[in-house]
C-alpha cells in the first residue's frame, strides 16, 4: 500500500530547538533560588563507615545543607529490586557509593564543601570477580538479600541477585546422541552506555508543596512511581516534567540522585540541580553488565545442532537496583540460543554482587553480551567441523512455527533471507585483497517492543491537529514518527501536527521509551487516536454540512457548539507479536601483523524490518547502533583493578570518532507484517549485537587467532599472533 | 571585571578566577547551548568559537576570553533563519539526541569557513574533535557535505 508521508525521508524536523540551542535539557533548566547538590563518593570498594564528620563543610560559607544517610529515612531504593540506600549507612560496597550530599550556591563551593568532610572507614574484604564472588568463603555483600522488596526467591548463594533460567527439550539427552560436544568461554568487559549527557536533573517543591521534578529519565510515569516509594509522598504530590534526553541508550531509567535533590530542596527550602560528572558516570553510572559465557554444544557430524547448554555469570556490581525486569536479570541471556532452531536447550544466567559498580541496562541488555559468545562460538563449531560458516548456519536457523528460548512461536521468519542478504552485499564468497583480510558473519535478531502509550489528539480551529505524547525525546525520532502517522492517517501536511509535550500529571500512566518500543506502542496510540478524531471530524462535517476536508470551518463549527474535537487513545500490548527482526552482518577487517591492530575495512548490515515510517531516522538507528557495536567490540572498556576503574575520562574510555567508522553498506528487506502502525516493525536495538562476533570471526579468518575477550585490542591480537608463531 | 563580546554583544562581568568559559556562558549569561559532556575537553560537545577559532569552553577560563568576541551555537542563525550548516543538519538527519549537536554545528561552521569544499576526508580530520554516540557520524559526515554543496550553489 503506498502511503503519503509514512516512508518519507522527511528531515529532522523535531530538531530545530537542537541545532539552534534552544532545546533545554533538565541540565539546563534555572530556576529563581536554585542551588547546587554534589554527593561525595567512597574512595573504598568495601568498608565500614566508623565516622563522618560534616563541621567543616558546613560551615563554609555558601554552603545550605550537608546530608549523611542519619539525616534521611532508612529507605532503600531500585527499579525492581530495593537494596540501594540513597546514602550509604554504615557500610559502602563499591567505590562511588554516595555517603554524603551537600547543597550550595554553586557548584565550585559545593565541590569545596565535598573536600571538608571527614569519613573514617573501616576496610572490609572485598570480592570483585564473579566467580571469586560465588565461592563458599567469599565475602558477603548483603546479609539478606531475600529480605529486601523485590528479590527473587532462588538464590543459590548469597552473593546471587537473580537466576534466570530458559529451559526446551532435555539437554542431556541431546548431548547423548552427539557426534561432537564443543565447550568455549567468552568474556565481555565492562561498558558504558556513552551517552554524552550525564545524569542530570533539578527538583524544586512548589509553593503548593508540589514535588517538581525536570530529570534526564525516559520513564515519567515510572519515575513518579519510584520517587514516591522512596520518598514517601503520595504519587500526585510529584510532577515529572518531561526535557529532551541527551542520549539514554538503556541507561538513563534509574533514580539516580533524585531523591537526594529533593531532600536538599526540602532541607534548603530551594530548587536543587544535581549533574553527575562524566567521571561520576564512568565510576557511578549503570552501565553495561560484563559476562563471562560458557557455551556447551552437541552437534551431529553434518552440523545440525541437537543440543545446547549456555551458563552465563553477570558480573552485577554491589546493587541489584538498576535493573528493570522483573526477572532482576537480562532478557538477551535468551539470545544464548542465537537464531537457531536447538530442540534441546537449557540457559541459566547468574546476576552475581561484587563489590563493583552497579551495572544496569544498556541498549539490547545481556544480548550483545550473549551475541559475541553465540556467534563466536558458531564460527569456532564450523572449524572444528570443517563446515563452511555459513553453512553450520544455514543448517540450523529459525524457520517458521520454531519456538524461542523462552518458549515464543514465531512467524514469518526471515532469517535464512538476512543471511543471504548479507553474503551477496559482502561479496562473501568472493576472493580477498590480499592476505592478513579477512571476513566473518554474525546474526541475530530482536523482538519488537512492547508497552503502554498514550496519545491525545485535538482538532484546533486553525485546522492543525496538536498530538499531546508524554514519551520524552531520547533522539530516536520518535515525535516525527507519530508526527508522520497522524498526518498520514488525518490526511495532513506533517506541519499541521505540531506535538505537544505532556507531563505526568496529563495521564495516569505510561510505560516511557525503551525495548524498542516506542514505533509500535506509541505510533499504534497515535494511530488509534487518528482514526477516533477522523470518525469524529466526518460526522461533525455531515452535520454542519461542510466538506470533511475543511478542518478549520469543522473545528470552529464545533467551538461555536462550545465543543473541542479530541480524541485519546491508549494503547497497551501486552504480549510480544510473533514476529521479530532479524539481522544478518559481515565484517570485512585487515590485521597487521606488526601491531595487532585490527582495521575495519567494510562492514555490511541486513536487517528484516516491517514498513519503515521514517527512512531518515530507521538509517540513523542502524547506523548508530552499529557504530556502538564496533566500539564494544574494538574499543571500548572501563578498567577496573580491584574494583577502582581506571579509565575515569572519555580520553582515557574510548567512545569511537568519526575516524573510526567502516564504509557501510545497508540492505533492507522490507516485510510489512509488524505489529506497529502501517505494519511497521522495530529497528531501534537491532544492528548493535552482531558486530562483535562479526568483526572477532573476521579476525580469525585473517590471521588465525581467536580473539574469546572483548574488546579485541591490538595488545590481544599481537600477543595471540606471537603465540601462534611460538607453536 | 572581564569583558568580551558573544555573538555580537558585548558583556561586562565579574567572575571568579576559576570560572569556566562553558560555566560563564551557561549560568551568568543564560546560553545554555553550549553542553558540558566529558568535562575535561575531549568530546566537543562545549565547542565555541573564539575570535572564529574553535575551543573547548570547558578547559578555558572565562577570563582567557577578555577582551575577545565568542560565537556560540545561538550565535549562527541570523535573523531567525538558521545557518546553512544547521539547517543540513536537520535535512540530512545530522543529529538524534543533540546533546553533541551546538558543537558539531560551531565546529562544521568553522570548518566550511576554513575550507569551503572539504573532501570526505577532511571532514573526518576535523571533526575528529566532537564525539557523537548516536549517529555513528555518517549523518553528520553528509550533512556536512550538503551544507558545503547548498553553499557553493
Amino acid at each position: 500500500m503506498a502511503h503519503r508521508i509514512v516512508g518519507q525521508p522527511v528531515g529532522k524536523l523535531e530538531g530545530l530547538g537542537k541545532v539552534s540551542g534552544q532545546a533545554r535539557y533538565s541540565g539546563d533548566v534555572t530556576l529563581p533560588g536554585l542551588v547546587w547538590g554534589k554527593a561525595l563518593r567512597s574512595p573504598l570498594p568495601h568498608a565500614r563507615i566508623l565516622r563522618i564528620d560534616t563541621s567543616r563543610a558546613r560551615d563554609l560559607a555558601g554552603v545550605l545543607a550537608v546530608l549523611t544517610a542519619q539525616d534521611l529515612p532508612n529507605i532503600l531504593v531500585g527499579r525492581r529490586m530495593f537494596d540501594m540506600p540513597m546514602l550509604a549507612r554504615d557500610r559502602v560496597r563499591f567505590i562511588g557509593e554516595k555517603v554524603a550530599v551537600v547543597a550550595a550556591v554553586d557548584p565550585d563551593i559545593a565541590e569545596e564543601a565535598l573536600a571538608l568532610i571527614d569519613v573514617e572507614y573501616e576496610d572490609l574484604p572485598a570480592v570483585f570477580d564473579p566467580i571469586e564472588a560465588l565461592q563458599a568463603d567469599a565475602p558477603i555483600l548483603h546479609e539478606n538479600p531475600a529480605a529486601y522488596e523485590g528479590a527473587p526467591a532462588e538464590r543459590p548463594h548469597p552473593n546471587v541477585q537473580s537466576v534466570l533460567r530458559f529451559k526446551l527439550g532435555d539437554v542431556e539427552a541431546g548431548f547423548r546422541e552427539a557426534d561432537r560436544i564443543l565447550e568455549h568461554t567468552f568474556r565481555t568487559q565492562l561498558d558504558h552506555q556513552g551517552y554524552l549527557e550525564p545524569h542530570a536533573g533539578v527538583v524544586a517543591i512548589d509553593d503548593a508543596g508540589r514535588v517538581q521534578v525536570w530529570a534526564s529519565n525516559k520513564m515519567p510515569f515510572r519515575l513518579k512511581e519510584l520517587l514516591s516509594q522512596a520518598l514517601r509522598l503520595p504519587p500526585e504530590q510529584i510532577r515529572v516534567n518531561l526535557t529532551p534526553i541527551g542520549g539514554d541508550f538503556g541507561g538513563k531509567g534509574s533514580l539516580m540522585d533524585l531523591p537526594l535533590a529533593y531532600h536538599l530542596a526540602r532541607v534548603t527550602g530551594r530548587p536543587v540541580k544535581m549533574l553527575m560528572r562524566y567521571a561520576e558516570e564512568l565510576m557511578a553510572g549503570n552501565p553495561r553488565h560484563p559476562s563471562v559465557i560458557t557455551m556447551q554444544t552437541g552437534v551431529r557430524k553434518d552440523g545440525r545442532i541437537l543440543a545446547r547448554r549456555v551458563k552465563a555469570l553477570f558480573n552485577s556490581g554491589a546493587y541489584a537496583a538498576f535493573k528493570p525486569a522483573p526477572s532482576v536479570n537480562l532478557g538477551g541471556t535468551g539470545m544464548g540460543a542465537g537464531v537457531y532452531r536447538i530442540p534441546n536447550l537449557l540457559i541459566e544466567a547468574f546476576c552475581v554482587y561484587s563489590n563493583n559498580i552497579p551495572c544496569g541496562h544498556a541498549r539490547s541488555p545481556g544480548e550483545p553480551q550473549m551475541v559475541f559468545a553465540g556467534e563466536s562460538h558458531m564460527d569456532m563449531i564450523a572449524r572444528e567441523l570443517g563446515l563452511d560458516p555459513a553453512d553450520l548456519r544455514r543448517r540450523n536457523l529459525l524457520r517458521d512455527g520454531d519456538h524461542l528460548a523462552n518458549g515464543h512461536h514465531l512467524e514469518h521468519v526471515r532469517a535464512s533471507d538476512t543471511l543471504e542478504a548479507a553474503l551477496k552485499a559482502s561479496h562473501w564468497a568472493e576472493p580477498k585483497a590480499g592476505s592478513w583480510i579477512g571476513r566473518g558473519m554474525a546474526m541475530t535478531h530482536r523482538h519488537i517492543g512492547v508497552g503502554f502509550t498514550n496519545a491525545r489528539l485535538r482538532l484546533e480551529t486553525s485546522g492543525a491537529v496538536t498530538l499531546s505524547i508524554a514519551l520524552p525525546d531520547t533522539g530516536t525520532g520518535a515525535h516525527l514518527v507519530l508526527r508522520q502517522v497522524v498526518a498520514e492517517v488525518l490526511g495532513l501536511s506533517l506541519d499541521e501536527v505540531e506535538i505537544e509535550l505532556a507531563n505526568t500529571d496529563d495521564f495516569t500512566t505510561d510505560s516511557g521509551v525503551g525495548g524498542s518500543r516506542v514505533t509500535h506502542t506509541g505510533g499504534r496510540a497515535a494511530y488509534h487516536a487518528a482514526e477516533k478524531l477522523k470518525a469524529q471530524i466526518e460526522a461533525e462535517a455531515t452535520k454542519h454540512g461542510i466538506p470533511p476536508g475543511a478542518l478549520a470551518a469543522i473545528a470552529r463549527a464545533a467551538a461555536k457548539d462550545g465543543r473541542t474535537l479530541e480524541a485519546s487513545h491508549f494503547y497497551d500490548a501486552k504480549a510480544h507479536a510473533a514476529v521479530t527482526s532479524f539481522t544478518a552482518q559481515v565484517a570485512e577487517v585487515a590485521v597487521d601483523p606488526a601491531t595487532g591492530q585490527v582495521t575495519v575495512r567494510h562492514f555490511t548490515t541486513a536487517h528484516d524490518v516491517g514498513t519503515i515510517i521514517n527512512p531518515i531516522g530507521h538509517q540513523g538507528q542502524i547506523e548508530g547502533g552499529l557504530i556502538q557495536g564496533l566500539g564494544f567490540a574494538l574499543m571500548e572498556e572501563m578498567k577496573t583493578e580491584d574494583g577502582r576503574i581506571s579509565t575515569l575520562s572519555l580520553g582515557d574510555f574510548k567512545l569511537p570518532t568519526i575516524q573510526d567508522i567502516p564504509p557501510l553498506t545497508t540492505v533492507i528487506l522490507q516485510d510489512p507484517v509488524g505489529p506497529g502502525p502501517f505494519n511497521a516493525k522495530a529497528i531501534g536495538e537491532g544492528s548493535i549485537s552482531a558486530v562483535a562476533p562479526a568483526v572477532a570471526n573476521a579476525v580469525a579468518d585473517a590471521c588465525g587467532v581467536r580473539i574469546l575477550d572483548l574488546p579485541i585490542t591490538a595488545e590481544k591480537v599481537f600477543f595471540a599472533l606471537r603465540e601462534k608463531v611460538a607453536r | 571585571m572581564i569583558r568580551l563580546t558573544v555573538n555580537g554583544t558585548a558583556h561586562e562581568l565579574e567572575v571568579p578566577s576559576y570560572r569556566t568559559l562553558l560555566d560563564c556562558l551557561r549560568y551568568d549569561l543564560g546560553l545554555t547551548g553550549s553542553k558540558e559532556g566529558c568535562g575535561v575537553g575531549v568530546c566537543g560537545a562545549c565547542t565555541v568559537l573564539l575570535d572564529g577559532k574553535m575551543i573547548s569552553s570547558c578547559i578555558a577560563l572565562a577570563a582567557f576570553a577578555d577582551s575577545r568576541e565568542v560565537t556560540t551555537v545561538e550565535g549562527l542563525a541570523q535573523d531567525e533563519r538558521l545557518h546553512p550548516v544547521q539547517q543540513a543538519f536537520v535535512d540530512a538527519g545530522g543529529f538524534q539526541c543533540g546533546i553533541c549537536t551546538p558543537g558539531q554545528v560551531v565546529s562544521a561552521k568553522a570548518l566550511l569557513d576554513a575550507n569551503p569544499n572539504p573532501s570526505d576526508a577532511e571532514i573526518r580530520e576535523w571533526m575528529v574533535g566532537n564525539l557523537c554516540r548516536c549517529t555513528g557520524y555518517y549523518k553528520i559526515i553528509e550533512s556536512i557535505r550538503v551544507a558545503a554543496e547548498r553553499s557553493r550553489a
